[in-house]
């Protein structure tokens, strides 16, 4: 990590993608702003995945160009300055919670620090958990874990794609409200995938809505709720108001001009 | 880009494999027959000259290795659905299986001969033999490798076990069962030429009996060559039938060990009764069904036989010494050959993936070469090599090898979820992709492929003693076959089949605890 960098932001230039003759996202353009959390949502197939991918250096878009500060991906993720949790928690099932979470530091080729480990452990609410492997843990903890492997490298960018989606509701309320505050400490610049518009709403500081294949941004949705966030916030007329434009939007153009029972 | 890896694995082999014969031609040449190598060129102009006899012979084998493979298959079939039908049964029926898996050939093929007398029933019987266990492996763990909402599906619509059997299992199970036929197709081949070895009239094991005893260096090599296209065609034609089926290639179908068992003294005690139960259950088999088909005392011996030649009879240390001797012999050199075969294809196979481009040229490669009846080659390896302890390590370094190397590479790439990404999403280097992932994600796939070689490597080292060496438990089961010492040959055949079976029971031990840590959802279900 560059001690001095803030977070950066992130600047798509009419990056698009195509997966041999499938386009699976049209020409983007649109600039993520250093520290916020922007939220993509979309019907499923829509390509906001893959503009995660291409942001995370996972996939090289087909024409135009991505910017993180003044870096490209490669380069970002050559110094370990981004982390990406996928929906599946991709946890190695030899290694104990411990050891997963050290595996982030290891790869980036730094020391890990005993301690600190144990301390993200117990923010993530595993304490206790350290020498478990991933098959003793539910599936919220083993999303928790995979959270706290993206924290250990104090990333500037962090992506996170439906790490939420295969957990339950509960947990997955829970995991809203805590884990959101380990990364808005820092101002880290935040990347959401979601299919839940009340989790890109109660999360993000603006949201990205995306029509069906191949994608392309057919709403930029501020979120001016206060911070930080609360689930008691769920309950305000605000935030169901922005429920309600976001889901608008995705009515109105996320399932393109045909009509649902075609797809 | 994926598009082009897959084009460059069909291009690449074809360009590898034209580099390999032109570096043979050459090197035969250079060598100029010192080291008994034929070039591609005399091998095309033997099978010219006797291109009748060849035809005739490879008809012969291929159609007994047919019926082989199919009787082989339908007994795996027929095992498999009655150990489906009778749960408590299973152990017991994959104990059984295992053993007879287990025999060695060298001393089954004179039994056979005898039991058979001419014709083809003795290379049949072996090339049904060579295949089955890992048939009913296979059709096993494709029996449970549905997810268990799928059974839980067809449970919610008031269905029992059948009704599971018929739309779920069943149909979970093809791509297993197409694995299985896979490989099976050039076992049965290489089964087929071991039964031949034991005085067959015609086919090209016998073949290559002549040709090596004739020192015709071109001949051995053109069977050979022959044996190993006949192979390859099979296990691609197989490929084939899996790509149009659009069934899922099952990389490490063999991986799944049988439940865990408990780590208690309970456990252990079930253990040893399930030990005990299975012995008397294949003495009383043995006595039993030599009485029931009235087989002759004279070469069918039974238990208290055996039990005679090595304890009770006045001789019999005389003949523990020979058996201890022999199998000392034998044993200092295939545990070497197995480890080596076993490290070298796991080491290869790690090395291999550091070059992403090879692993597209090496798997197809090796996977043909897997299939490659290598033991039919064992004469003339130990020409090549020597008959000292390098010829026989060699073969049976070269059995185990194979299988192993394709097991790894196939075992490098299960990575769990996205692991892959998460990677590549820290820059890790493609070595330390290969010590924290792929490495330990091979490691079930590398013990599979060490529990299966365990019969192998004895089948490897005492043909090579058989055919070539002169020594061993190979030579000392041809001799007493030819001198109607059926008291020595069915000891040995106890020793050795018991020593397998151990072996592999052992490997299989380290296996679980293994899976048990690197991979726990197989052990499940």
């Amino acid at each position: 990590m560059v001690p001095d960098a803030g977070p950066p932001p992130i600047t798509i230039a009419g990056a698009s993608k195509a997966f041999g003759a499938v386009p699976a996202l049209a020409p983007c353009d649109v600039v993520l702003a250093a520290g916020q959390t922007t939220a993509l949502v979309g019907p499923s197939g829509c390509g906001k995945t893959t503009l995660l991918r291409l942001i995370a250096g996972l996939e090289v878009p087909t024409a135009g160009t991505i910017r993180i500060g003044t870096q490209t991906p490669a380069e970002v993720v050559r110094d370990a300055g981004l982390a990406i949790a996928f929906q599946d928690p991709s946890l190695l099932p030899w290694r104990t919670v411990r050891g997963n979470i050290a595996l982030a530091l290891t790869l980036a080729r730094r020391p890990a620090d005993p301690a600190a480990i144990d301390r993200l452990i117990a923010l993530v609410g595993l304490a206790g958990f350290e020498d478990h492997r991933p098959a003793e843990l539910s599936g919220g903890m083993r999303q928790r874990v995979a959270i706290a492997r993206c924290l250990a490298t104090e990333p500037r960018l962090l992506l996170l794609d439906e790490p939420f989606g295969a957990v339950d509701e509960l947990t997955r309320l829970r995991l809203n409200e805590d884990l959101p505050r380990l990364w808005e400490a820092r101002g880290t610049t935040t990347v959401l995938v979601t299919h839940s518009v009340a989790e890109a709403v109660l999360l993000a500081d603006r949201v990205l809505v995306f029509s069906a294949r191949p994608g392309r941004i057919v709403a930029d949705i501020a979120i001016p709720l206060p911070r930080p966030r609360h689930r008691d916030q769920t309950r305000t007329p605000a935030f169901h108001a922005l429920v309600d434009q976001v889901t608008g939007a995705l009515w109105t153009h996320g399932t393109g001009d045909r009509p649902l029972a075609a797809e | 880009m994926i598009a082009a890896a897959r084009a460059g694995a069909h291009r690449l082999p074809g360009a590898g494999l034209l580099l390999a014969l032109l570096i043979w031609e050459g090197g035969a040449s250079l060598l100029g027959g010192r080291f008994l190598v034929a070039a591609p060129s005399e091998i095309v102009l033997w099978l010219l000259a006797n291109a009748w006899l060849v035809a005739r012979a490879s008809g012969t084998t291929f159609s007994a290795a047919a019926l082989g493979f199919v009787a082989g298959n339908l007994v795996a079939a027929a095992l498999a659905a009655l150990a489906f039908l009778i749960p408590r049964g299973e152990r017991m029926i994959g104990a059984l299986a295992l053993l007879v898996f287990c025999l060695p050939f060298v001393a089954t093929g004179p039994i056979l001969r005898v039991l058979y007398g001419p014709g083809p029933g003795p290379q049949i019987t072996l090339a049904a033999l060579a295949v089955y266990y890992t048939s009913y492996l296979a059709l096993m763990t494709g029996l449970r490798a549905a997810p268990a909402s799928w059974f839980d599906l067809v449970r919610s619509y008031g269905r029992g076990r059948a009704q599971a059997l018929l739309h779920v299992r069943l149909r979970a199970a093809v791509p297993y069962a197409v694995a299985a036929l896979q490989i099976a197709a050039p076992a049965a081949f290489l089964g087929a030429m071991v039964g031949e070895f034991t005085g067959a009239e015609r086919g090209l094991g016998v073949l290559t009996i002549r040709t090596t005893r004739a020192l015709d260096i071109p001949g051995t090599w053109a069977i050979a060559t022959v044996a190993a296209t006949v192979c390859i065609i099979a296990y691609a034609l197989f490929g084939a039938i899996a790509r149009r089926l659009a069934v899922a290639p099952v990389a490490t179908i063999l991986v799944a060990a049988p439940p865990a068992t408990a780590h208690n003294w309970g456990g252990a005690l079930r253990f040893c009764l399930r030990v005990v139960l299975t012995v008397v259950v294949v003495l009383v088999l043995w006595q039993g069904l030599m009485d029931a088909f009235a087989l002759n005392t004279f070469f069918a011996k039974r238990p208290a036989d055996v039990w005679a030649h090595l304890f009770a009879a006045p001789q019999a240390a005389t003949n523990r010494v020979t058996m201890a001797f022999a199998y000392w012999q034998t044993m200092v050199l295939a545990v070497p050959g197995y480890l080596a075969g076993i490290v070298l294809g796991a080491g290869l196979a790690a090395a291999v993936v550091l070059r992403p481009g090879l692993t597209a040229t090496a798997l197809p490669l090796a996977v043909a070469l897997r299939s490659v009846p290598i033991i039919t080659t064992a004469p003339l390896l130990v020409l090549l090599l020597g008959r000292g302890a390098v010829g026989t390590i060699t073969i049976t370094a070269v059995m185990t090898f194979f299988p192993t190397f394709v097991a790894c590479l196939n075992g490098l790439r299960q990575m769990p979820g996205q692991v892959q990404d998460v990677f590549a999403s820290y820059a890790a280097t493609p070595r330390q992709r290969l010590i924290h992932a792929q490495i330990p994600a091979m490691l079930p796939a590398l013990f599979a492929a060490a529990r299966m070689a365990v019969p192998t490597a004895l089948l490897a080292a005492t043909t090579t003693e058989w055919l070539a060496t002169g020594i061993g438990m190979g030579t000392l089961m041809a001799l007493s076959a030819s001198t109607s010492g059926y008291g020595t040959l069915w000891s040995a055949v106890v020793i050795l089949s018991v020593t397998a079976s151990l072996a592999y029971v052992g490997v299989e031990a380290v296996e679980r605890r293994v899976l048990r840590r690197y991979a726990p959802e197989q052990l499940t279900g």
